[in-house]
């Protein structure tokens, strides 16, 4: 039997020392002890690891803004791209609106047929108060016929082309159109301006006209058919001295918001000038 | 000559404008006329030439859309090419001052004849009201679009007419 030599005899005591070392470490009985070492090494570490990580951050911080910078430069164009589609979309909608209730009226009036047709502009004279149309004779849109809006008259067709239609206005100062008082059996007439103002005329002296009454068409002179709302008088203007009595007459119509009308197509116009008296030579 | 050409859709691209935007923008019952300050900025426009051509087309564009009858929109931008193309002879050092006055003046008369012209055809416009309450405010929308119109004309001008500017 090989005696066991003094060198292995050391190996197996300092495993045992070391493995001591552990268990004693593992069991919490050098705690004390190993804070006391490690401290000075941890402390370096950190001092070290927080240097390191704001020479990386010196490095890569510049990149990560840059990167940033773009992120938000495309959200900016984003957010503007979908306020652009807001827009649009609440402009559709209130098109529709005005459409919806452009069918709503044609729906309460079956006898009529009508062209919808957008305002896509206006007389280049300040003189004149005229809007132009859309849509034009390819559309079946003819000379003379009247044109509404949900709210009231607007007018009658003046010009026409294959794609567009030019409407006098009942605001303009060459506009006359034969209405009736609602509540009563009068007619009167009603005449454009120059200023936009519309003023009821041709009514008698002896007619108690008050503020609030409202104004149809009358059918007479075959241009605009009957019943249709006009406005209502807003003010009287009431001269002794004078054979008639006029008022100043609030539109149903807002002209200056005019969008979309109705187009009265089977309305017949009735050219009556054939009887009108001319003075002899 | 070729140059010339390019009034044509200088004057349809007005005309629309002027329609669509520009007669919505009303002061008391005023508007402004983008097109008679064109063919003033292109007159008062130093070598440049064809004013009358501007004047022709725009007249024409302006006649066949507008109720009111043919002579009346016409003439007064005739007036103007002609009132801008004499006037640059002898003021040309101070073309602003120059476009102030031929536009005053065009507006002046471009309203004057349509009054008459539209009086002649049986409306019933007076005088006092419409100078009042459509020739001032027109006027005063005119000069509001003034400078806007003779600088981008003087960059059209100088970019159609590079070689006769820079001769």
């Amino acid at each position: 039997m090989r005696s066991v030599s003094s060198r292995t005899l050391r190996n197996v005591v300092v495993v045992l020392f070391l493995a001591g070392v552990i268990l004693l470490a593992l069991s919490g009985f050098l705690r004390s002890f190993l804070g006391i070492v490690m401290d000075p090494f941890v402390a370096t570490q950190r001092w070290l690891s927080q240097r390191a990580m704001a020479v990386y951050d010196f490095f890569t911080l510049p990149r990560d803004v840059t990167e940033l910078l773009q992120r938000n430069a495309q959200l900016e164009d984003e957010v503007s791209g979908l306020q652009s589609q807001v827009i649009q979309l609440q402009e559709q909608l209130r098109e529709a609106e005005v459409l919806y209730s452009l069918l709503d009226f044609a729906r309460a009036r079956p006898q009529d047929e009508y062209i919808a047709a957008a305002v896509i502009g206006r007389d280049p004279s300040p003189f004149l108060h005229y809007i132009i149309l859309d849509h034009g004779s390819d559309d079946g849109i003819r000379h003379g016929m009247p044109v509404v809006t949900q709210q009231g008259l607007v007018g009658r067709v003046d010009a026409v082309t294959a794609s567009a239609a030019r409407v006098q206005l009942i605001t303009d100062p060459g506009s006359v159109v034969n209405v009736r008082l609602q509540n009563r059996s009068e007619d009167a007439q009603i005449t454009g301006s120059l200023n936009g103002e519309i003023h009821l005329e041709m009514v008698a002296q002896n007619i108690n006209l008050e503020p609030g009454e409202i104004l149809l068409t009358s059918g007479l002179g075959g241009n605009f058919p009957a019943d249709v709302l006009v406005g209502q008088v807003q003010e009287i203007e009431t001269t002794e001295t004078e054979l008639f009595q006029t008022a100043l007459i609030q539109p149903a119509v807002d002209f200056d918001a005019l969008r979309a009308v109705l187009v009265i197509a089977n309305f017949q116009t009735i050219n009556i000038n054939p009887l009108v008296p001319t003075p002899l030579p | 000559m070729f140059v010339q050409f390019i009034s044509i859709p200088i004057m349809l691209l007005l005309s629309v404008l002027q329609m669509t935007a520009i007669s919505r923008v009303t002061l008391i019952n005023g508007s402004a006329d983008i097109i008679l300050i064109a063919i003033a900025a292109w007159g008062i426009r130093e070598k440049s030439s064809g004013a009358y051509l501007w004047a022709l087309i725009g007249g024409l564009l302006v006649s066949f859309a507008s109720a009111v009858p043919f002579p009346a929109p016409l003439l007064p931008y005739l007036v103007t090419a002609l009132l801008a193309r004499s006037i640059q002879s002898r003021l040309w050092q101070s073309p602003i001052l120059s476009m102030i006055g031929v536009v005053t003046v065009s507006t002046i008369f471009q309203h004057l004849f349509s009054i008459l012209v539209l009086q002649f055809g049986g409306l019933e416009i007076g005088f006092i009201e419409s100078l009042s309450s459509v020739t001032m405010p027109s006027l005063l929308l005119n000069f509001l679009f003034l400078f806007p119109v003779f600088f981008l004309i003087n960059d059209l001008a100088r970019w159609v007419l590079r070689e006769e500017v820079y001769d």
